[in-house]
């Protein structure tokens, strides 16, 4: 008992250092350009101070509870993307807001997580006892196709929007689970080299700046003042920071805003230049033990829905963590995702703490059966 | 099994993501810190002022002003209007004409432009005033060289460029860069290290659109070295004014120390265009036949004529070859050989002391023929010909006294006693600087020294002249300096001698008169003396190229003499 208390201990400490952590690099780069009423940083305290609500409305709301809601809450996830398509508000180009009472909703953040809901829920049975996994007895229509056209209905808007970067992950999310709910190697490597031929009819697809993005991420000096320039920047800044890092509030790249998107997609690198290798080493170290949580989570919960919920959520936070700061190192395409909990971002903050409390519930129920 | 490979999968990425952060941060940590660097730290320079160039009573010949440009950062476009409204108010400009000027300097928003150039100081106080409510001005000083007398000394002085290749490769160890402004010529050049500025500069931080954040260091700039010359600016205004349009040149030197008083060259040329980079002007001036660039006192080379008669002398008494009882019978020509040599008059029998006066040929032929042609060769040398005065100026010309090895050695040819001839009377294959006979008329006034002309007194108010005085004693016997002199004085005293106009002058001067035969045009005229005679205190050296005669450099000396006197200078 003490031992999972202490599991949900360190999910929350390690949630709330992160956060502070995201709330400081927040202030750093934008408390020079500012001349708003509500800064943003203090913005991000109040979606923290939020999602930490949330978080504790999860953490005591039973998780099977959500196995018997699975398709309710993707058909509204459906709905939710479906609006956005009709009516999204346009930012950046794109159409992946929803303009609620006084704030923006991006509906594909709480997408992904209802897709984590939901294919587990697939891929698990109703009674927590039948822990035998159902996919080895159904044949490949059960395991395969069924569940890739649930998946790619809400992937496709998503893309549609266009946001590239949440489509992929939740196709990442996808092939994760089907990987741990026991979904036959055969038929994985089926799906894997089917996308893989598929690609070069995908690329057709792509928007240009998609096209330019993915050229520029082979080669970012192609474009050094256009696509590439992000890319560049941030290299720039976190090669600057050096082992100790220039300091807080002395950051020339984010607090001269030469690097764009200092604040989302881009604040791993405005923190690595401010605390350096030693600091972005401790935000690893914090995110790998948030990660390993739910992944030891998983291991010690033997109902199948259980497990795959924390493998997923897990996978879901491992994916976007590892790309977004790929993307910052110049080791991945630039695609617009957030890092969880450090980006400035409701939709995204709140959708992590709900993620973590279901976490945290899952690690304080499951030996209730 | 499955869940294991899952963990251990993403152990995996985050230690690649470790590796890439440890590959960025410190392995090219230092790199990517540069990078940054260049990306926010800009470098403004500020200009210092090139120092002065001051005559030797302190009074300013060439002088450094400040003129100020005022600049307008862009920023958005309904503040420039503003700021435009109020600079035009006090510029004295229209805001249209303002407006104009800033859409035709707009380059981007980084770069400020420059609306008005020239503001005196005035202005640009006022315009400073108006800093505190508008941020985006700026007003920049930068030094230019003022010229208060054109071209006054041009030569002396010399002008300002923009460095060339050649100057670049000799100086860049000396810290000089390519779009540097040097001397060229004169004293700007020879003391260019002294004279000029050193560039201080404004390290500032900037934002991603380039606009200034904060002042992150700065290095004041230094002025140039003031430079006192020895020149007498009111003897110079003197002799240029006399010299006038005269192609020609005019020394006057202190005959016991080597300090230049005065020294004119014409034809001149203004340093203002090269400011003003006047490329008509200036290209005129390169192809201008007539040499306008050159100092003809130190550059030109001469026959030396008539003037060269005092070294002869000088060799045919030291060497015993004739003493002041020698006569020659000049009968207006005598025999060389075969060849026939002529003078330019009838003198009769002539003594050495007449022979000066009247600048007899016939008497010096023979006492050429006496002494040989080496002798006099090795007495030009003693008295500093064939190689550079030393005075601090560059490009002096060394000139060059021909001898019977030379003519072997270079030309394959003999040389005859009619070479000698016309060696003994300054004609042939002579060439001399004006600076270098002023050197020479100052051994006879200064009894038997030879000097080393100078032309800068102190630097940075540090007198120097210590180290520029150098004096040589040429051992002669004090008897032939004596006889020599008595000479010189019967050039102006004799009511026969060549230079007898000049007696009307209460001064009492001593000197030589020269016309030299050239192929083509009018002869070149000399006159080189020094007076007072029995305390001299100056010598002066007139030239007068294709000026007609001897006679003609006379009477230029006549009217610069009488001027100084007249300014009670002398």
């Amino acid at each position: 008992m003490i031992n999972m208390r202490s599991a949900n201990a360190t999910i929350l400490i390690s949630a709330i250092l992160i956060s502070l952590l995201g709330i400081l690099s927040i202030y750093s780069s934008t408390y020079q350009k500012e001349a708003q009423d509500w800064p943003t940083y203090e913005r991000q305290i109040f979606w923290v101070i939020l999602g930490l609500v949330f978080f504790l409305v999860m953490a005591n709301l039973h998780y099977r509870r959500l196995w018997d809601v699975a398709y309710f809450l993707y058909a509204s996830a459906l709905m939710l993307l479906f609006l956005v398509f009709v009516m999204g508000a346009v930012r950046l180009g794109a159409q992946r807001w929803l303009r609620l009472a006084w704030f923006n909703f991006q509906p594909s953040e709480i997408a992904k997580l209802i897709m984590v809901i939901f294919l587990a829920r697939y891929f698990s049975l109703k009674s927590v006892d039948n822990v035998s996994s159902l996919v080895n007895k159904s044949g490949i229509l059960r395991s395969l196709v069924l569940p890739l056209i649930f998946m790619l209905v809400p992937a496709c808007l998503i893309i549609e929007q266009p946001d590239l970067g949440t489509g992929a992950m939740i196709m990442a999310i996808f092939m994760a689970i089907l990987y741990l709910s026991g979904v036959r190697l055969r038929q994985i490597a089926l799906f894997l080299g089917s996308i893989i031929l598929l690609m070069p009819v995908g690329w057709h697809f792509l928007r240009d700046y998609q096209k330019e993005r993915l050229l520029v991420f082979l080669n970012p000096n192609i474009d050094p003042l256009g696509a590439g320039y992000t890319v560049i920047q941030s290299k720039i800044a976190i090669g600057s920071g050096g082992f100790l890092g220039k300091g807080w509030l002395s950051g020339t790249q984010s607090q001269l805003r030469f690097l764009p998107e200092a604040h989302t997609d881009f604040i791993f690198a405005t923190f690595a230049e401010q605390w350096g290798l030693l600091g972005s080493l401790l935000l690893l170290l914090l995110y790998y033990l948030l990660i390993n949580q739910g992944i030891s989570i998983g291991m010690k919960t033997h109902d199948n829905f259980g497990r795959l919920l924390s493998f997923g959520i897990s996978a879901m936070l491992a994916i976007q963590v590892c790309i977004n700061i790929a993307m910052n190192l110049g080791l991945a395409p630039v695609v617009g995702l957030p890092l969880p909990l450090m980006s400035y971002g409701g939709s995204s903050v709140i959708t992590t703490f709900i993620a973590l409390g279901i976490l945290a519930n899952i690690n304080k129920t499951r030996g209730v059966f | 099994m499955r869940n294991k490979i899952f963990s251990l999968f993403l152990g995996f990425i985050f230690l690649l993501i470790i590796f890439g952060l440890f590959n960025l941060q410190i392995i090219h940590g230092r790199n990517f810190k540069a990078l940054s660097q260049k990306n926010c730290i800009r470098l403004i320079t500020q200009p210092g002022a090139r120092g002065r160039i001051l005559d030797r009573h302190g009074q300013v010949v060439i002088d450094s002003r400040l003129s100020y440009d005022l600049l307008i950062l862009p920023d958005e476009e309904g503040r420039i209007d503003k700021v435009l409204h109020a600079i035009a108010g006090v510029v004295g400009v229209a805001y249209s004409g303002l407006k104009d000027e800033f859409i035709k300097g707009y380059l981007s928003p980084s770069i400020p432009v420059t609306i008005v150039r020239n503001i005196d100081m005035k202005k640009a106080i006022a315009l400073e005033e108006l800093k505190p409510n508008l941020a985006n001005i700026v007003i920049q000083p930068h030094p230019l060289r003022d010229y208060p007398y054109a071209s006054l000394a041009c030569h002396v002085i010399g002008y300002l460029n923009e460095i060339d290749r050649w100057r670049l490769t000799k100086l860049a160890d000396y810290g000089y860069k390519t779009k540097d402004i040097v001397g060229f010529g004169g004293i700007e050049e020879k003391y260019d290290y002294y004279l000029r500025q050193e560039e201080g500069a404004l390290s500032v931080e900037v934002d991603h659109q380039g606009r200034f954040t904060r002042v992150v260091g700065f290095r004041p700039p230094k002025n140039g070295r003031d430079v006192q010359l020895t020149l007498d600016l009111r003897f110079q205004k003197i002799v240029e004014d006399s010299l006038g349009l005269r192609r020609g040149s005019v020394v006057i030197m202190d005959p016991f120390t080597g300090e230049i008083i005065a020294m004119a060259s014409f034809p001149g040329f203004s340093p203002v265009a090269f400011l003003n980079k006047s490329s008509g002007y200036i290209s005129k001036l390169f192809n201008n036949p007539g040499a306008p660039l050159l100092n003809r006192s130190i550059s030109g080379v001469f026959p030396a004529g008539s003037i060269f008669k005092v070294v002869v002398s000088v060799a045919a008494l030291e060497t015993g070859k004739i003493n002041l009882s020698t006569s020659f019978l000049c009968t207006g020509s005598t025999y060389v050989g075969r060849q026939e040599f002529s003078c330019w008059d009838k003198h009769g029998r002539q003594g050495l002391l007449s022979a000066i006066a009247h600048s007899c040929n016939t008497f010096f032929y023979k006492t050429g023929i006496l002494l040989g042609a080496q002798n006099i060769h090795d007495y030009a040398l003693k008295f500093g010909l064939s190689k550079p005065t030393g005075i601090d100026l560059p490009y002096e010309s060394s000139g060059f006294v021909p001898s019977p090895l030379w003519r072997r050695l270079s030309q394959f040819r003999n040389w005859f006693d009619g070479d000698t001839a016309n060696l003994a009377i300054g004609q042939g294959d002579l060439l001399v600087t004006p600076i270098q006979m002023a050197r020479m008329m100052a051994v006879f006034a200064n009894n038997g020294w030879l000097v080393s002309p100078y032309m800068v007194k102190s630097v940075a108010g540090q007198n120097i002249e210590h180290e520029q005085r150098r004096l040589g004693k040429i051992s002669l016997k004090q008897a032939t300096i004596n006889y020599i002199k008595q000479g010189l004085r019967q050039v102006v005293s004799d009511p026969s001698g060549t230079g007898n106009i000049l007696l009307s002058l209460p001064l009492g001067i001593a000197g030589k008169t020269g016309t030299v035969q050239v192929a083509q045009g009018q002869p070149h005229g000399w006159f080189v003396g020094f007076f007072p005679f029995n305390s001299p205190k100056f010598v002066i050296c007139v030239f007068l190229e294709h000026g007609g005669s001897g006679y003609m450099s006379c009477k230029l000396t006549k009217q610069i003499l009488e001027m100084l006197k007249q300014k009670g200078l002398l």
